[in-house]
């Protein structure tokens, strides 16, 4: 069967852009609609494509919800995936790479997503106490177990669980290395190529299937000469043709123990139509490093306004992702709305590619002179001192309701927008998950607003934006200092491991 | 899990290679027979489980077999240092200085 002979269904894709392969189309099926994806595709970014963005129903009130994110960070688009003849529930579509013959679900719906008879409680919210909760159901006694619980039961939560043994196997193994660097953005591929030089053994992990990180949503940017994307994959040769580096894409580091002993999972097979027969599906790696460098890069923080829950509102960072990476537009009409710098990128990448944008919103008084002039530029709206009071639309969010932002902290009304999407920012969050493993305590830095890591407790460094630093090169700076400071002076962190 | 330095073998290995064997540098009493039950008691079962840096007694079971002796802070569970058995019990308290002072700097 030839995809090609088929009209497309992929109604947002962009004509040209990304880094799909365009050149093959593949089947997938959600909720057994068929649609196309391309290679290259994660399973949210095909229904971005497909101009899908309701995917999943809340956990209690059964509201509506789309697709939030572009990564691991993704809250709402939980889907379960058919394999072997049962399903694995709640996968994040954002991290499910799309093959042939992909079959996924929404979850916590009936009898369907668009129809979901559970949205009754949302209805009917106001009448419940806050947070309603079993006890409401307690009278006739009679009625708990042959009523209430199996109803309960059935209406709320996330996914059902598999039914049959699970059919896969899995691996464990052990490795050592000198430097294991986590995170393969720009400071996490600096940090391995500076590492990797003098012939130390390098381990490089990214949970992405494509190493690089950020950088494959950039546009623009240069490194050393060449376009940011460019870059990764000269940098990613170099360090595949080292034979003291190790690259582990789809591998997720998950755990920091004592004396710099990591573990990591990589997911085998999951992305693949025919996995071979005698390939695990998980390998679990554990690590045991001289040195770690933690390159997990930051977290894009949503706005907050009643109802931005609803499907069609995303990060700013993933509208632009799923654009530069994807060639797939979150909307045709899309509202910004932000707090920060980093979302005019989105509008303004989104605007360039043909993409009407309605308007942005930025919640400052006085947004940086040469944002509002590229603005300007490409004839989009500003509007200062402007946030989102409210949204409306049933599935998808139609229109947002603006408010304006007067000096003492008071709203007023400033007009409705039309729009069938809207992404958002506040600002970025430094993930210092990993870093709080290793033992580190978490240091309130109020210049760049957010907790930073502190003194090291094992012998590992943070390096890139989980320690707060902005801007591609000093991002990439931050990076070869992390590895380069090891062979040079002696380990700089405070608290190095001193047994004999 | 642990990385801890055998003295003996001169390398590092993880914790599942070792036996823990209590408290360090204990001595045994000469004639067991002269002693009082409490004596005997206080020699069998009281141990000063201290809080920060201790010097107890490691086995290398699954590597040379062989008892050494380690100081370990029992608050961070860092081996300070091991030592073969014999050898003479580290001034703890200027250990305990040392480590306070690396890590200030």
């Amino acid at each position: 069967m030839s995809a090609h002979s088929q009209k497309s269904t992929q109604s947002a894709r962009l004509a040209h852009g990304g880094r799909i392969d365009r050149s093959r189309t593949l089947q997938f099926s959600f909720d057994g609609k068929v649609m196309q994806a391309h290679p290259g595709d994660t399973l949210a970014s095909a229904l971005i494509a497909n101009g899908v963005h309701l995917v999943g129903r809340s956990f209690k009130y059964h509201r509506p919800r789309g697709i939030l994110t572009a990564g691991s960070e993704e809250p709402n688009a939980l889907v379960g995936v058919y394999r072997h003849g049962d399903q694995t529930p709640n996968l994040r579509a954002t991290q499910v790479e799309v093959y042939e013959g992909l079959m996924a679900i929404s979850q916590n719906r009936y009898p369907s997503l668009d129809f979901d008879v559970g949205a009754i409680n949302d209805v009917l919210s106001p009448l419940f106490p806050a947070g309603f909760y079993y006890k409401t159901f307690m009278w006739p006694k009679a009625f708990w177990d042959k009523v209430y619980e199996p109803v309960i039961r059935a209406a709320a939560g996330l996914g059902k669980p598999p039914k049959l043994a699970d059919p896969d196997h899995y691996a464990n193994l052990y490795a050592h290395c000198d430097v294991l660097v986590i995170g393969s953005g720009p400071a996490g591929l600096a940090a391995a190529l500076s590492a990797s030089e003098t012939g130390a053994r390098v381990i490089l992990c990214d949970e992405q299937a494509e190493m690089g990180g950020s950088l494959l949503s950039e546009t623009g940017s240069t490194i050393e000469g060449l376009p940011a994307a460019e870059w990764v994959a000269a940098t990613l040769a170099t360090l595949a043709a080292r034979d003291n580096v190790t690259l582990l894409p789809r591998t997720t580091a998950f755990g920091y123990f004592v004396q710099n002993f990591i573990a990591l999972a990589e997911r085998v097979t999951d992305h693949l139509a025919q996995p071979g027969a005698n390939l695990p599906r998980e390998r679990m790696w554990q690590v045991r490093a001289k040195e770690v460098v933690i390159a997990a890069g930051a977290h894009e923080r949503p706005m907050v306004f009643p109802e931005n829950d609803r499907p069609g509102i995303l990060l700013a960072s993933a509208g632009r992702t799923y654009l530069n990476r994807y060639g797939a537009t979150v909307g045709r009409r899309v509202l910004v709305t932000t707090a920060c710098d980093s979302a005019w990128a989105a509008a303004f990448d989104l605007a360039d590619a043909g993409v009407e944008v309605v308007a942005i919103a930025d919640m400052r008084a006085t947004p940086p002179e040469h944002l509002r002039e590229a603005a300007a530029r490409r004839g989009i709206r500003v509007e200062a001192a402007c946030v989102v009071t409210g949204t409306s639309g049933r599935l998808r969010v139609s229109k947002a309701m603006l408010g304006r932002l007067r000096n003492d902290g008071s709203v007023v009304s400033a007009g409705d927008v039309t729009c069938d999407a809207i992404l958002m920012s506040s600002g970025w969050t430094p993930s210092v998950s990993l870093y709080s493993q290793s033992r580190g305590k978490v240091v309130w830095n109020a210049e760049h607003e957010a907790f930073l890591p502190g003194a090291s407790v094992q012998r590992e460094r943070s390096a890139g934006s989980c320690r707060g630093v902005n801007g591609l090169a000093a991002v990439l700076e931050d990076g070869y200092a992390a590895a380069a400071n090891r062979q040079r002076r002696p380990q700089p962190v405070p608290r190095a491991r001193a047994d004999a | 899990m642990l990385l801890i330095s055998c003295p003996y073998c001169g390398v590092e290995r993880p914790e599942t290679e070792f036996r823990y064997g209590g408290e360090a540098h204990i001595a045994r009493p000469a004639d067991p027979s002269q002693l009082n039950d409490e004596e005997w008691a206080q020699f069998l079962y009281m141990r000063t489980n201290t809080r920060g840096l201790y010097a107890e007694r490691w086995r290398h079971a699954h590597g040379c077999g062989r008892f050494f002796n380690a100081v370990r802070d029992t608050v961070s569970d860092k081996f300070v240092c091991t030592y073969k058995a014999g050898e003479p019990k580290p001034d703890l308290d200027a250990l305990a200085r040392a480590s306070q002072e690396k890590d200030a700097r």
